[in-house]
């Protein structure tokens, strides 16, 4: 490569580089300084160096892994459920997405409504008083369970968040079924495979990336969930509903332990780097797709 | 016969989905059609007397919240948001994908920054921007809103544009345009597709922030996102539930607009931003 | 419109630009979504009409939820946005350091009984005229206790089910002669699982979400027990048999299905929603709610049946919790000027009888109160309570006193709603007030 380009090429990967130094870099830096420090909202411009209590102190604290062990259960059970219903959508409906594509506009709605938003409104669906779901379960079965209860909480965020997300996968996996070679499956078909059996030998094998893509995505968002869950419930009755992200936001904020927040958010970024590295892994091993 | 029964059941199991998945929003427009009284009285589906009063109200406190002011924060942000993405990530993909540079490093690190939980650099932007004035401004929001879409954008850039064939390129270069020449009048003319769907893409994300929104502005540059909450404590006695969930449907209409009638870039861009990735 | 389009088309460039233009008016930072806002409205209108332009006032207000949190963040950072904020006694420890003590005019002293200014004094400085007071009522529907007090078949059934689930008979009495005990025993008959009669779904609605304001309002409960934080010598006492009671008197409430469900979930609006749908037949709340509960265009269900007393009494006598809301000088202001103008005219006499008039909450002087007293009825009631009932914890003032509450919310809601046992919740809450109160 001649010289001229490659200095061209710097150039042009300058602002990127310059924008994610700024706003990514420097806040890296400042905060592994006040995850070191004892640090208020007092003296936020004077923090006091003192080492990794901050940490021991994160590591010590239950509420801690309680928040991490429920970011990491929601991710994977939502991430689960979202998967096997997106994929039972795709495929049973593809026939219909064939002929008309501009169904699946239809079912990717709700993706187009800001998580936020979507927490607002089961708060309004879900009022014993005022709500829909309520309204028709006593209607129909003379009585409705507390939804946003201690006993029920982590169903109804785990149903709230399924229902929002599902259309991705649906759409990923759509779009990864539909690019399965006709030829392939004529091929099976003659061969005699049939219905369930050419799906799981034929379809399944070739959709495979698509599908661990598919998880690996709606893991990563729902494990970092924050919006719906801050709007619909908070941190729940005795901290019952905080996850990852709410126990960083309630430890800056609400409780005004700086030192901690970024302690916890520093753990939290070397945990993601390590499933980031057993993932690439993974990939790197498989390859091209 | 059989096959007619199962198409009927598959046209059965679109609809039901269809309504399950947007219940919220169909149930949030159905409370925002009745007045205060009846949603008091009747939480059913069924709309007794339909009007639009809710609607009314809202624009009516906007002494009080001022919706149009919301909205227009989350107009402004996202559009600066979205076009700086991709101001920044276009010319950067095309250094990856013609001079390699940077696609070791660069690529993987915007990438993977899209598993990070974010809230791990709320904090220190926090910080940072007290420091220099960007709290509760509109630039400021719009700087973190690029932030999230960067790397989506720059997956969709770098791989449409490998994608481009070499000779047009190849031509002008012998003609004698130098690399900003080629990428403003030949690269980017040739990226247009790219650019329209990652920029809707971009567009309803940034609408859809929320927890930047909530951390960063106070009143100024207040998103509808973050407004829209708001509204849920806007009368002291109880919550107004029919002016609720007017404003939530204000604020949700431009996004799910935008989604209905560009479904199909937005449906190519989050595949290609998935499988690439 | 026109004109708020260019505003707003404007306001949109500078941000663009990110270049705030000097502004020359006072901002306020008020307290918002309740009648404390209308007052204040009002207020700010009946001052603008005569104040020059570089004086006028502009409020401004942010979302409820997370407030103090914020306010506490954009202080420490010295933010400008505002020259004058909302300040509370809870958290004036927290505040002070970042706000400027006031001079209070005489007319403020004629408009306030020095009891009322005290709630916004902190090391002995002035922070702040104290707009509104606010402690706690009993709601109940009259027209309902009315029936119970008068029907002999109602008042069988209510013996019964006292001894049934609180273990000895009880008769129903008029709410100002409340036990603790007797509130339980209406709450339970006024349920409609438990009694098929009752024409209200709920007994009561307890609000029990992981929130900070709903360990005010319950707190009073502990305190007619004989709780406290702390004793004299500095000791937390908040495992004391006083706060078991009192956690206990909730609990068994919510158990027994008084209160609706999603009460874990519950504050100030659900309740009041819950109360405004005429589906509960009493309530603890802020008496602020009064207002809007009362006013047949809201809630027409309820309005002109609701009838207020002072919380119920406990062995150690009849308690409610009280603070201030209150408004003060941000440190950081650029116009500090101003900013002492307005305060000073708030403070006058005529300012308050605006605000009050205006939906605001003061506590007034006997002289003051007297020009309301038709119209704001509740405010003579608020003094009294105020006077006779009125208490603060014992550390509750303290720099760190929201993040107490902010435990006891975390604690407590995790005992109610069967996450933690008694003695675990108490441990927790002691051992981390402990940390946080320590001198």
């Amino acid at each position: 490569m001649p010289r001229t380009s490659r200095f061209e090429g710097r150039l042009l990967i300058a602002p990127l580089t310059a924008f994610l130094i700024a706003l990514l870099g420097f806040p890296l830096v400042l905060d592994i300084i006040y995850s070191i420090s004892h640090v208020g909202f007092e003296n936020i411009r004077a923090p006091e160096l003192t080492g990794f209590s901050n940490y021991a102190k994160a590591i010590a604290d239950p509420e801690f892994w309680a928040a991490a062990w429920f970011s990491l259960r929601f991710g994977l059970i939502v991430a689960v459920i979202q998967v096997v219903a997106g994929l039972g959508l795709a495929v049973f409906l593809a026939p219909l997405f064939a002929k008309r594509p501009w169904l699946i506009a239809l079912l990717m709605l709700p993706m187009m409504v800001a998580p936020a938003l979507v927490g607002l409104m089961y708060r309004l669906i879900l009022h014993e008083f005022v709500g829909a779901v309520p309204y028709y379960l006593l209607e129909w079965y003379g009585d409705f369970p507390a939804f946003l209860g201690r006993d029920w909480a982590f169903t109804t965020l785990v149903t709230v968040e399924t229902l929002q997300w599902t259309p991705f996968a649906l759409l990923i996996l759509h779009s990864s079924y539909a690019a399965v070679s006709p030829d392939i499956r004529e091929a099976a078909s003659l061969d005699g495979a049939r219905g369930r059996r050419l799906f799981l030998n034929i379809d399944l094998p070739l959709m495979l990336p698509a599908i661990g893509i598919t998880f690996f995505l709606r893991f990563i968002d729902s494990f970092r969930v924050f919006d719906n869950l801050y709007t619909l419930v908070g941190p729940g009755a005795g901290g019952s509903t905080t996850s990852m992200s709410i126990y960083i936001y309630q430890a800056f904020f609400k409780v005004g332990d700086i030192g901690l927040a970024v302690a916890a958010s520093m753990l939290l970024l070397v945990a993601s780097f390590m499933v980031l590295w057993v993932i690439n892994g993974l990939t790197a091993r498989k390859a091209p797709l | 016969m059989r096959k007619s029964l199962v198409n009927t059941l598959r046209w059965l199991v679109f609809a039901v989905a269809v309504i399950v998945l947007n219940f919220p929003v169909i149930a949030t427009l159905v409370t925002s059609l009745k007045s205060e009284a009846e949603i008091m009285t009747n939480a059913s589906l069924v709309i007794e007397a339909p009007t639009l009063d809710n609607y009314a109200a809202v624009f009516a406190m906007a002494d009080r919240f001022d919706i149009l002011h919301f909205l227009m924060n989350s107009l402004v942000a996202s559009l600066i948001g979205s076009a700086l993405a991709i101001f920044l990530a276009f010319p950067a993909a095309y250094a990856m994908a013609r001079f390699g540079v940077g696609r070791s490093w660069l690529l993987p690190l915007a990438v993977n920054l899209r598993a990070v939980p974010l809230i791990i650099f709320a904090i220190p932007i926090y910080l940072m921007f007290q420091q220099v004035g960007l709290l509760d401004t509109r630039f400021g929001l719009a700087l973190i809103l690029c932030l999230v879409n960067v790397p989506l954008v720059l997956v969709l850039f770098a791989s449409s544009i490998a994608d481009l064939p070499l000779e047009i390129e190849e031509a002008g270069r012998v003609d004698g345009a130098g690399t900003l020449r080629l990428l403003v009048y030949v690269v980017a003319p040739m990226s247009l597709n790219v650019v329209a769907a990652s920029s809707v893409l971009a567009f309803i994300y940034s609408w859809n922030e929320f927890l930047f929104g909530l951390m960063l502005t106070t009143n100024n540059a207040t998103p509808v996102s973050v407004g829209a909450s708001f509204f849920f404590a806007a009368s002291g006695g109880g919550v107004r539930w029919g002016v609720a969930a007017a404003v939530m449907i204000l604020a949700t209409l431009p996004p799910l607009i935008l989604g209905l009638l560009m479904y199909r870039q937005i449906g190519r861009s989050m595949t290609a931003g998935a499988v690439k990735g | 419109m026109t004109r708020l389009n260019t505003l707003l088309t404007s306001a949109a460039l500078f941000a663009a630009l990110g270049v705030t233009g000097a502004m020359a008016e006072v901002t306020v930072l008020g307290w918002p979504g309740g009648p404390e806002e209308a007052g204040l409205r009002k207020a700010a209108d009946a001052y603008n009409a005569t104040a020059t332009d570089a004086d006028k006032v502009k409020l401004i207000f942010f979302n409820r939820d997370g407030f103090f949190d914020k306010l506490a963040a954009d202080l420490a950072a010295g933010s400008t946005d505002f020259d004058v904020n909302l300040l509370a006694t809870y958290a004036l420890g927290r505040y002070a350091p970042f706000m400027d003590p006031i001079t209070l005019p005489d007319a403020s002293k004629a408009t306030f009984p020095e009891k009322v200014l005290a709630t916004m004094q902190y090391d002995g400085k002035q922070y702040g005229i104290p707009t509104d007071l606010s402690l706690h009522f009993m709601y109940y529907r009259k027209d309902l206790v009315e029936k119970l007090l008068a029907d002999a078949d109602w008042k069988a059934k209510y013996g019964e089910i006292s001894e049934k689930y609180l273990g000895k008979k009880l008769e129903p009495k008029d709410p100002d002669a409340w036990t603790w005990e007797d509130w339980m025993a209406m709450a339970l008959f006024f349920t409609k699982s438990i009694n098929s009669d009752s024409p209200t779904r709920y007994g009561t609605v307890l609000q029990m979400k992981n929130l900070l304001f709903n360990m005010m309002v319950w707190q009073s409960t502990a305190r007619a027990q004989g709780g406290d934080w702390m004793n004299d010598k500095g000791e937390i006492t908040v495992d004391s048999p006083a706060y078991r009671t009192a956690l206990d008197i909730y609990k068994k409430l919510y158990d027994e299905g008084t209160s609706p469900k999603d009460s874990t979930t519950y504050e100030f609006a659900e309740a009041n929603a819950a109360f405004g749908a005429g589906q509960a037949a009493t309530m603890l709340q802020w008496n602020a709610a009064f207002g809007d509960l009362d006013n047949k265009d809201k809630t027409p269900a309820v309005a002109g049946k609701i009838g207020t007393v002072a919380p119920p009494a406990g062995p150690e006598g009849r308690f409610t919790h009280i603070h201030g809301l209150g408004l003060g000088i941000n440190k950081a202001s650029k116009n500090k000027e101003g900013a002492v103008k307005f305060l000073n005219w708030l403070g006058t006499p005529d300012a308050m009888v605006i605000y009050a008039k205006a939906g605001g909450s003061p506590a007034l002087s006997d002289a003051v109160v007297a020009k309301v007293s038709t119209e704001r009825p509740d405010l003579v009631k608020l003094g009294q309570y105020a006077g006779s009932y009125g208490f603060v914890m014992h550390g509750g003032t303290a720099a760190k006193a929201l993040q107490v509450y902010e435990l006891q919310a975390k604690e407590f809601t995790a005992y109610w709603s069967g996450g933690k046992s008694l003695d675990e919740a108490l441990a927790a809450a002691k051992t981390g007030m402990a940390d946080l109160l320590k001198p």
